[in-house]
């Protein structure tokens, strides 16, 4: 050890300051979790413990359709998002450099840049106008409006993935004999595997949360979880949302760790 | 599982939205509609009722502008109806076809906004006043001066909630004005008043059901409902009806120019007119609802509640908040924003 770079956790304080973010970031998560199993109808005043809101929520019709509607919308937006994303990180990574690359990677990741507000009121009024013309209110505009958005978290992970692929297992299965199709199916794809899989997840989970694009593009009878509960606010809230809000984390944390491990492995 | 949720998507996606028979899709703001309400409207009809959520009158009107929204209902504030009817958006009501149209409380028969309620019927209504806790102070609460001139007991531990169209049009009243007055000597002063008395608050924040309760806050500019809640919680708490005057708001319903389900809305604006009907709305969000003989079937912590049925001599301060001019929103947004910083 000659020489020891610039390390930011050497410095004094790095550990209580970390943990003081930490507390803080966190902090009102876990209250919310707390009175998620308060006796009570209050959110701020602990009157003791109990599952009724879970239960309250769990038997609760419009939670019911919410929940059901949110999964479907999220698993299909997954499966197109992640379709579409595959292979336009394989159109990115897997040719010679050519004009306008930089290009093409800004229209893939446009919805990260866009603000979602503009996104979601260009859909509506897009979207009202087909409505009107087809006749057809169905919950097809959000599964494609879901998937458009999600293209790019499924996008990123597969093309890091890609990248870090070593090439030459390709042009030695080319080598081979292995026709283009061949490559794809028994190198390319096996290899890449954990990375559309965290790309899915990815996706699936950034559709189950998302509120501004969703209460803009919705047709009658089409809330989903985060909308219901945005609809919730204007009364008084009670612990039924806190408890719906613990189980929709607890779904988000079991599908990050999913996609935390999967990328790891490839190490 | 796979296969199971596949063919549920696929039907989902699928089915056109329902223009059948027996359908009826409702634009409602969220948490409002009773549950029981609409069940006993299926049992009684056979038309079921989709509730969608919004959570802002904005919201509501800028997807039904859009079009191809598929709703059928929508419950607009007392404010947002003449919008609603001026743009087109809301068609006029054939009254012959509503026959508990009579039932409608006669205060509210002959509205502002909706001259001989031939555009919406009352779904729920209250008031913006003061929740005081009478063990710190025992003076006047039907007053607006305990905010805009706190009391000495209430100093830094009254809550002013954050809404701007209330909280101002309340300042203006209390120096003599109309709401969404021009007057610039009017709007100074009640400038100056907002201003002067801000030091002495502790807050401008929601949430006045659960501190009022727990004691955080010994007083705050408050809404009827919640503040009836607050009482239940904490007995000390009352509610003040400022007698220079006080905003109320009242959400109607109408049915949308593009309703698809004309006669089953022609059912349920005729159902919800029933006093025992309405009743059900109140029990569930707490609030009064406009039908006369309503009150009967009211539960028990209600039909008493002061702060649900409005005490008669207090009933004159009460002023409907009109559509301010474009001009008058002006003055308010920048006495609002100088009171923010």
């Amino acid at each position: 050890m000659a020489r020891r770079g610039f390390a930011i956790a050497d410095l004094p304080g790095f550990a209580a300051v970390a943990g003081g973010a930490f507390v803080i970031l966190y902090l009102p998560i876990a209250t919310l979790a707390v009175y998620s199993f308060n006796a009570g109808e209050s959110i701020a005043l602990w009157q003791g413990f109990s599952l009724r809101w879970y239960e309250a929520a769990w038997r609760n019709e419009a939670v019911q359709d919410a929940t059901v509607r949110s999964l479907v919308v999220a698993s299909l937006a997954a499966l197109i998002s992640t379709l579409v994303a595959t292979a336009a990180a394989l159109g990115t990574t897997r040719t010679r450099p050519y004009r306008g690359q930089t290009g093409v990677y800004m229209l893939i990741n446009q919805p990260l840049m866009v603000p979602e507000i503009v996104t979601a009121v260009a859909l509506m009024i897009f979207f009202a106008a087909i409505k009107k013309a087809t006749g057809y209110m169905g919950l097809g505009y959000l599964v494609l409006a879901h998937s458009a958005f999600c293209i790019p978290f499924a996008y990123l992970p597969i093309r890091a993935r890609l990248e870090g692929m070593d090439l030459m297992l390709e042009t030695a299965a080319a080598d081979l004999y292995a026709g283009r199709w061949q490559t794809f199916r028994r190198v390319t794809l096996p290899l890449l595997a954990p990375g559309i899989a965290a790309g899915a997840m990815l996706a699936f989970v950034i559709s189950l949360d998302d509120v501004i694009i969703t209460e803009f593009v919705k047709s009658a009878g089409q809330d989903t979880l985060p909308t219901y509960m945005l609809g919730q606010m204007r009364r008084q809230l009670t612990p039924e949302v806190n408890a719906i809000s613990t189980a929709l984390l607890a779904l988000t944390i079991v599908l990050l760790t999913a996609f935390f491990l999967l990328n790891r492995k490839r190490g | 599982m796979r296969k199971l949720l596949l063919a549920t998507a696929i039907g989902l996606v699928a089915a056109p939205m329902a223009q059948a028979e027996g359908v009826l899709q409702l634009f409602n703001w969220g948490n409002y509609t009773s549950p029981e309400l609409l069940a006993k409207f299926e049992a009684e009809t056979g038309i079921k009722v989709t509730v969608t959520d919004y959570d802002s009158n904005d919201t509501a009107l800028a997807k039904i502008e859009a079009g191809g929204h598929g709703f059928d209902l929508v419950v607009p504030s007392a404010n947002y109806i003449p919008i609603f009817r001026d743009k087109g958006l809301i068609q006029e009501l054939d009254l012959s076809r509503l026959a508990n149209h009579g039932n409608i409380a006669p205060e509210w028969q002959n509205v502002d906004w909706d001259p001989g309620r031939k555009f919406s019927v009352p779904w729920q209504w209250g008031s913006t006043g003061i929740a005081v806790n009478t063990s710190v102070y025992k003076g006047d609460v039907n007053t607006s001066a305990v905010f805009l001139e706190v009391p000495e007991e209430l100093k830094g531990k009254i809550n002013v909630v954050p809404e701007m169209n209330d909280i101002v049009n309340l300042a203006i009243m209390y120096v003599g004005g109309s709401p969404c007055t021009e007057d610039t000597e009017v709007l100074k002063k009640a400038r100056d008043a907002l201003l002067a008395a801000k030091p002495d608050w502790i807050a401008m924040d929601y949430g006045a059901t659960e501190r009022l309760s727990n004691n955080d806050w010994a007083a705050s500019v408050n809404w009827n409902g919640s503040t009836m809640r607050a009482r239940l919680a904490n007995p000390d708490v009352v509610y003040g009806y400022p007698k220079e005057g006080y905003p109320l708001f009242m959400d109607s319903v109408s049915i949308l120019s593009d309703a698809q389900n004309v006669d089953e809305a022609y059912k349920f604006l005729d159902f919800i007119m029933v006093p025992e009907n309405a009743a059900m709305i109140s029990a569930f969000a707490r609030y009064a609802n406009g039908i006369a003989g309503s009150d009967a079937f009211m539960p028990e912590d209600m039909k008493t509640a002061p702060e649900v049925v409005t005490p008669e001599e207090h009933k004159a301060a009460g002023v409907f908040l009109p559509t301010c001019s474009a001009k008058a929103q002006e003055y308010l947004t920048a006495i609002w924003t100088e009171l923010q910083k």
